[in-house]
C-alpha cells in the first residue's frame, strides 16, 4: 500500500507551460480520476509521474519518499506503472512474450491474479499470437495487463478507454477493479465520463494546466467553471 | 498454465556461430594456398568487427565507432610489441580490455543520443581517433604507423608463418564470436526490448542505459579484438587500417547478412569479402558492383540474408 503525493508540480517546455502549482494526494488503495479538455496537461502530468519526462517545479514522493525526478525505471521499480494511451506492446513477439518482458523487467515477481486477468480479457486463449495481429481492443487490455504484470503498488492509467468500444469499456471497470483488489491505488487520466463517473469517487479537473476542480464527481462535474472548460463559456458564446 | 517460459541458454544460431569458427581451424589442414589464407584473414577480422557493430544493431543502435576502438585495440597491441611484450593471452586480453574501459566515459557521453545524432557522433569519434593517431607521433608513430611489429606469441612459440596467423585469427574470431553469442543471447530480451520499443521497456522497469552501456562497452572490446588480429596479420598498424569509411563496410556486412540473428554477421562478411575479392579484379568497377550487390541484396531482402531465409523457412514449416 502506498501512497502518491504531488506538491506544486510544474511542467514546461522551454517558455510553453504545460500545467502549474498541481497538488493532490492519491491515498493507498484509492482511486482518482483526471479529466480535463485536450492539451490539458493530463497526460505529461502521467509522463511527469511515471519519470518520462522531468518536472519543472514542484515534489513527487512515494510513502514519504522524494521520487521526484528519478528515471522511469527507477520509479518503475519503486511501484509506479503506467499505461499509454496508444496501443504500446513489443508488437514483433507474442502477448505470452510481452507479458513475460513486463514481470521480468518489473522485477517484483509475477503479481496474484494476473492469470485471471488474462483469462477474463480472452488473452489467455491467444497468448502464443504475435501482439500486432491482435484485434485493436485487446492489444489495448494487453497494455494494462502489462502494466499490471510489474506488480504495482500505484498504477497511471491514461486513457485506458479511449477507442474501444462499449462492450469492450467493462473490460477496464473489471481491469481497475482487479488492480484495487490486488491493494493498488489507481489515477485515471479518461475522456469518458460514464466511465469516470462509474469509477471515481474523487476527480481532479485540469484545464489549461491549472488545477481547476477537486471533490467528488458529481460535485465537481456541477461546477459552473469546470462546465465552461469543457463547453465554452456559455455567456461569452451567447 | 506456463505464463512465462523458460529460455535456453544457446540457440541454434548461437551453436552454428561457434561451429562455424572451429571449423575454420581445419582450413590450413585442408589447403596451403597464400589466397585462400589471405581471404579468410580478411574474412575473419571482418566478422570481428561486424559483430561488434552487430552488437550495438541489437538495440538499434548503430555505431560508426567500431574503427575507432579497433584502432585502440591494434595500437595497445604494436606499443606493446615494441616492448617486446607479444603473448597471445596478455594481448588478447589487453587488445579488449583497454577499448572496453575507454568506451566507458565515451559510452556515458554518447549514449545519451539518439538516433542520426548517435550515428553522427559515433562517426566523429572515430575521425578523432584518426587525428590523434596522426597527431601523437611519440605513442603511435604518426603517418608512418608502427612497424615491425614482433609476431604474436603462445607459450615462448611465435605465431610467424601463414598458417600460423590464420589460426590465431581464428582463435580471436572464435572467442570473440563466444563472447558475443553469450552476451547477446543472456539479454536477448532486454536487448530485443530496447530495439523495439525503448519507452515501453524503461516504464516497464527496464534499466536501459545499463544494457546500452553494458553493449557499447563490450562491442568496444570485440572491435579491440578485430584490431589486434588486423595489426598481427599486417605485424603493422597504421593509421590507414582503421580509417572511419571502414565501419561503413562493417555495418554493411551485419545488415546485408541479417541483424536478426548472430550468423548474420558471419554471412554478410564471407559475402562480401569474397565479393569485394572477386570484383577487385575489375578495376575501376570494383567500387561500383560492390555498391550495386548491397543495393540489391538491402532492396530485396530487407531482414538481410539470415533474417529473409529464416522467414522463408518458418512459412515453409507453417505450409
Amino acid at each position: 500500500m502506498s501512497e502518491l503525493r504531488v506538491e506544486g508540480l510544474a511542467k514546461r517546455f522551454g517558455g510553453l507551460r504545460v500545467f502549474q502549482d498541481i497538488s493532490f494526494t492519491l491515498p493507498s488503495g484509492a482511486l482518482l480520476g483526471v479529466i480535463g479538455p485536450n492539451g490539458a496537461g493530463k497526460t505529461t502530468l502521467i509522463n511527469v509521474i511515471s519519470g518520462r519526462q522531468p518536472p519543472s517545479e514542484g515534489r513527487i514522493t512515494l510513502d514519504g519518499k522524494d521520487v521526484t525526478g528519478q528515471p522511469a525505471h527507477a520509479i518503475s521499480r519503486l511501484g509506479v506503472a503506467r499505461s499509454f494511451q496508444q496501443t504500446n506492446t513489443f508488437k514483433s513477439v507474442s502477448v505470452r512474450e510481452n507479458i513475460a518482458r513486463a514481470v521480468r523487467f518489473g522485477q517484483r515477481g509475477m503479481p496474484a491474479g494476473l492469470e485471471a486477468l488474462l483469462q477474463e480479457f480472452g488473452l489467455s486463449a491467444r497468448l502464443d499470437e504475435q501482439s500486432d495481429k491482435l484485434p485493436y481492443g485487446l492489444q489495448k487490455m494487453l497494455g494494462l495487463v502489462m502494466a499490471f504484470a510489474t506488480g504495482p503498488r500505484v498504477l497511471l492509467l491514461d486513457e485506458p478507454a479511449a477507442g474501444l468500444e462499449r462492450a469492450e469499456r467493462q473490460h477496464v471497470d473489471r481491469f481497475v477493479a482487479h488492480v484495487r483488489d490486488a491493494g493498488a491505488s489507481v489515477l485515471i487520466v479518461e475522456h469518458d465520463m460514464d466511465l469516470i463517473r462509474r469509477l471515481c469517487p474523487r476527480i481532479l479537473v485540469l484545464d489549461a494546466g491549472v488545477l481547476l476542480a477537486d471533490g467528488p464527481p458529481a460535485e465537481v462535474l456541477a461546477r459552473p467553471d469546470v462546465i465552461a472548460a469543457y463547453l465554452g463559456d456559455t455567456e461569452e458564446a451567447a | 498454465m506456463t505464463l512465462i517460459p523458460k529460455s535456453r541458454f544457446l540457440g541454434g544460431a548461437e551453436i552454428a556461430a561457434v561451429l562455424v569458427f572451429v571449423a575454420a581451424f581445419a582450413v590450413p589442414a585442408i589447403t596451403k594456398s597464400v589466397l585462400i589464407y589471405s581471404i579468410l584473414n580478411q574474412a575473419l577480422v571482418g566478422v570481428v568487427a561486424a559483430q561488434s557493430v552487430w552488437i550495438m544493431l541489437r538495440m538499434n543502435l548503430l555505431s560508426f565507432a567500431s574503427p575507432a576502438f579497433m584502432a585502440i585495440g591494434g595500437y595497445t597491441v604494436a606499443i606493446a610489441g615494441q616492448y617486446e611484450i607479444t603473448d597471445v593471452f596478455a594481448m588478447t586480453a589487453a587488445a579488449f580490455l583497454v577499448p572496453a574501459l575507454v568506451a566507458i566515459p565515451l559510452g556515458a557521453l554518447v549514449l545519451r543520443l539518439r538516433g542520426t545524432y548517435f550515428v553522427l557522433v559515433t562517426f566523429v569519434l572515430s575521425q578523432i581517433m584518426q587525428l590523434l593517431l596522426f597527431e601523437t607521433p611519440g605513442l603511435t608513430g604518426g603517418s608512418n604507423g608502427i612497424s615491425g611489429i614482433p609476431p604474436a606469441t603462445i607459450f615462448g612459440t611465435e605465431l610467424a608463418t601463414n598458417r600460423q596467423v590464420v589460426l590465431f585469427a581464428c582463435g580471436i574470431a572464435l572467442f570473440a564470436t563466444i563472447i558475443t553469442a553469450c552476451l547477446t543471447r543472456f539479454f536477448r530480451q532486454h536487448f530485443a526490448a530496447i530495439e523495439e520499443n525503448e519507452i515501453l521497456a524503461e516504464s516497464l522497469g527496464l534499466v536501459v542505459w545499463r544494457y546500452k552501456a553494458l553493449g557499447f562497452v563490450v562491442a568496444a572490446g570485440i572491435a579491440g579484438l578485430a584490431g589486434y588480429s588486423l595489426v598481427t596479420m599486417l605485424l603493422t598498424a597504421h593509421p590507414s587500417s582503421f580509417d572511419s569509411g571502414t565501419a561503413v563496410d562493417f555495418i554493411a556486412y551485419s545488415i546485408i547478412g541479417g541483424r536478426s540473428s548472430i550468423l548474420g554477421p558471419i554471412v554478410g562478411t564471407a559475402l562480401m569479402v569474397y565479393a569485394t575479392n572477386l570484383f577487385g579484379t575489375h578495376g575501376q568497377y570494383a567500387q561500383g558492383l560492390y555498391g550495386v550487390l548491397i543495393l540489391v541484396v538491402v532492396l530485396a531482402l530487407r531482414g538481410g540474408i539470415v533474417g529473409t531465409v529464416s522467414t522463408l523457412l518458418r512459412k515453409a514449416r507453417g505450409a
